[in-house]
């Protein structure tokens, strides 16, 4: 069970300083910056997925790429752009849910096979377009709706076999996309795919499916799959579900969902084996965009969130030197949160944190290099380096999971 | 010799770092320093004022004739060693300026690095006893002026030109934003000034208006290739420069090329020739560093020769249509060779057709 990390330029900048809050001002964006891979002395994923529309932009929209990044990236392809390990795999996608909302999907299968056979990926997702709706027993998929499920998958499957036709001549190994609205719909999708030809079928838009619906479209699939036949998911991180999911053939899937939710989750953002903690808030003043409309609309005083932000950061700082008490903090800290927080106080949530000291126990590149500063809220320095760290912590649970699978076999 | 001595209040902001606080008739102000325009002496930078706008010193004018008018802030001069601070006798802070006077308008010692307008209105205006607050620094060192120059005027929208082309002559440490462009100004002023440099003269700066390539534009190619291209190679990310002598090289050697390859369109007014324009420019630095990264593999230190350009670029001509026919970008999007324009869609679709062709039929 392979997992690939999709990347939307989420890297660090290594010259960060967390005391002074400070970088290298000469630094250039992501060639002086560090990728996961380059960060953590040991894997925190098996391979990296990268989304055209991500490369290319859609439509009008720049990509996150700059232009010159664009062409470097394909210039150098993505193994040394990424600066990525030649043991990595890498898989290429279209990124479907940038142009779902458009009638038709906005590539052709010529400008894809360009996009992935230059970048030198391991392997490439077919054309597809997103099918939003699915089928619960008290909601059926009918008329109107369904005619447009059907249209969609229609193209998907039409895309898919152009792509397998033009594939001879490609360095990549091709993926077909099955996407459907019930279980029979997407074991249709499969039967056509293994038909045109496919052996690796990667299943799309079960994002905002429940673990047991997934299930069900696994289970239903079963029935019909041929042996070889290996399924990649995509976008679903269900750790919890791994070996069901591999009795069923999968043998990869892809998820952003731990650094995401080290960046924007609210409550449970840094993970560790056992237990989920919240980051301790310290906004930035005059970056943390709540805090500039709270200044601007002069419902605090600058001066005095100026004053208390940088004694919650002394006085944190202090607490993992081992010269400030706990209590300190916490008084340090519930005083700047009634400035910015007009719910319920997190005190008793940073408590637990700071009683715990997760990081201190977690043996990861990140912890061990940035101590208490993983576990601070606080702009895009701290925020991704934790959920990089939660990566982390998801892969060693993925391997533990696949460990006991072993042992049962 | 003729002073004029005012009483003056010396503030000490750090070592060897002296201000002198006074204040001094508007009329006056004439007599003791004078406005240094920029121009090039011989390729070298000399000044750093741009034209007097007259409009808005008609506006001060006005105002300084009106019924009771006030300037709080002062005025930035920049004196020569010829002026002296006499400190008084029971404080060291307090004392005279004395500034001699010298008739004429070449030597002045004092320059006005702040305030050209206010002073051009206080000479222009009927007004004889409106004292003016002076801020002052005596130094001989025309970099510090000029340091001192954009530190009090970047604030406000002098013409970006004038400031790139200052910038290299600066040492000082400056908004980071500007920071970040004088290393690249600094390459650009020599491929405008080295007479073996294909760009010489060829750059349209402040003090070179004649030029056929805006400053901008080359600007621009430099600071992609440092960040993404070929001139990434030879930087030191410390320090944000680099060893600007191989920079210099790649750039001449490239550009020497296309000048070889494209004698009709090198040098011609960007009317005439697509290459000498925005989109030219920048969809040819990106073929610089494509060419560029196909000839330097990693750890070899060899740059890539003239030659080697060339023989590229030559293979590149039956794509190019710099000055008549048309670019073919693709079967539906055939495109005159003068109607492409400087905006960012042509010039992603100039530069990819570039790489493209480049991708496809050179490098393979
Ligand atoms: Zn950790």
């Amino acid at each position: 069970m392979k997992f690939f990390f999709p990347d939307s330029h989420d890297y660090v900048d290594p010259s960060f300083n967390f005391e002074t809050e400070k970088n290298n001002e000469h630094r250039v964006i992501q060639r002086d910056d560090k990728y996961a891979h380059e960060l953590f002395s040991k894997p925190v994923y098996d391979g990296i997925l990268v989304s055209k529309a991500i490369v290319d932009g859609v439509k009008g929209v720049q990509g996150r790429y700059s232009v010159a990044q664009r062409q470097r990236f394909f210039r150098e392809g993505i193994y040394r752009f990424f600066r990525l390990p030649k043991h990595y795999l890498t898989m290429g996608d279209c990124g479907a849910f940038s142009y779902a909302k458009e009638y038709e999907p906005i590539y052709t299968v010529d400008e894809v096979n360009e996009f992935y056979s230059n970048s030198g990926f391991t392997y490439g997702i077919s054309l597809d377009h997103i099918i939003f709706d699915f089928e619960t027993p008290k909601k059926k998929v009918t008329g109107k709706q369904l005619e447009e499920c059907l249209r969609r998958q229609e193209i998907t499957l039409e895309k898919a076999e152009e792509f397998l036709i033009k594939n001879k001549d490609m360095s990549f190994a091709p993926y077909g996309v099955a996407h459907g609205w019930s279980p029979e719909s997407y074991a249709d999708s499969v039967i056509k795919l293994q038909k045109i030809g496919y052996d690796r079928i990667a299943l799309g838009g079960m994002i905002p499916l429940k673990s047991s619906e997934i299930l069900n479209v696994l289970k239903c699939i079963n029935n019909i799959r041929n042996t070889k036949t290996q399924f990649h998911l995509l976008g679903v991180n269900r750790l919890e579900h791994i070996a069901e999911f591999s009795n069923y053939g999968v043998t990869s899937f892809d998820s952003t969902s731990p650094l995401m939710r080290g960046l924007k989750d609210d409550k449970k953002n840094y993970h560790t084996a056992t237990e989920d903690y919240t980051a301790i808030g310290v906004p930035q003043v005059d970056a943390n965009n709540n805090m500039r409309k709270l200044v601007a609309s002069g419902s605090i005083n600058q001066n005095e969130a100026f004053k208390l932000e940088k004694a919650c950061l002394e006085s944190l700082i202090g607490f993992e030197k081992g010269v400030v008490a706990k209590k300190e903090v916490l008084s340090a800290l519930t005083e700047y949160e009634k400035l910015y927080n007009s719910k319920a106080s997190r005190v008793d949530l940073m408590d637990k944190v700071l009683t715990d000291q997760p990081w201190k126990k977690c043996p990861c590149d990140v912890c061990k290099d940035i101590g208490i500063h993983v576990i601070l809220k606080r702009a895009a320095a701290r925020n991704r380096r934790r959920g990089f760290h939660n990566l982390y912590v998801a892969y060693e649970k993925l391997q533990s999971e696949l460990n006991k699978m072993n042992q049962v076999k | 010799m003729n002073t004029i001595i005012v009483p003056a209040l010396k503030i000490e902001q750090g070592p060897g770092r002296a201000l002198f606080s006074f204040a001094i008739k508007g009329k006056e102000i004439q007599s003791i320093a004078s406005i240094s325009r920029v121009k090039r002496h011989e390729d070298e930078l000399v000044g750093y004022q741009r034209p007097e706008v007259s409009n808005h010193i008609n506006e001060i004018k006005r105002y300084l004739e009106s019924e009771n008018p006030m300037i709080p802030n002062a005025l930035v001069i920049a004196f020569n060693s010829s002026v002296k601070f006499v400190p008084s006798d029971h404080n060291k802070s307090f004392g005279e300026l004395v500034i001699p006077i010298i008739e004429g308008d070449d030597s002045k010692p004092g320059l006005i690095v702040d305030g050209q307008q206010r002073a051009a209105a206080m000479r222009e205006a009927d007004i004889d006893s409106f004292q003016m607050p002076v801020s002052a620094f005596i130094t001989d060192d025309s970099q510090e002026q000029r340091e001192q120059f954009i530190l009090v005027n970047s604030t406000k929208p002098l013409p970006k030109g004038l400031i790139y082309e200052l910038l290299p002559y600066t040492e000082t440490k400056l908004a980071s934003s500007l920071q970040k462009r004088r290393f690249p100004a600094r390459i650009l002023d020599e491929l405008n000034h080295r007479k073996d440099s294909p760009f010489y003269q060829l750059i349209q700066t402040a003090t070179n208006p004649s030029g056929l390539v805006k400053d901008n534009s080359i600007l621009k190619l430099i600071e992609a290739s440092l960040n993404e291209g070929a001139l990434y190679n030879y930087r030191d990310a410390a320090t944000g420069t680099g060893d600007i002598e191989a920079m210099i090289i790649v750039l001449c050697n490239f550009w020497g090329a296309v000048s070889d390859v494209f004698p009709e369109a090198w040098a011609k007014k960007p009317k005439e020739s697509r290459l000498m324009h925005g989109a030219g420019m920048t969809a040819l630095g990106q073929l610089m560093d494509e060419i560029f990264a196909r000839y330097h593999i990693d750890q070899q230190k060899e740059g890539v020769s003239r030659e080697q350009f060339k023989q590229d670029l030559e293979q590149m001509k039956p794509y190019c249509h710099w000055t008549n026919g048309t670019w073919n970008f693709g079967e539906d999007d055939k495109v005159k060779w003068n109607d492409l324009q400087n905006i960012t869609k042509d010039i992603q679709k100039l530069t990819n057709h570039l790489l493209r062709k480049y991708r496809m039929e050179v490098w393979k």
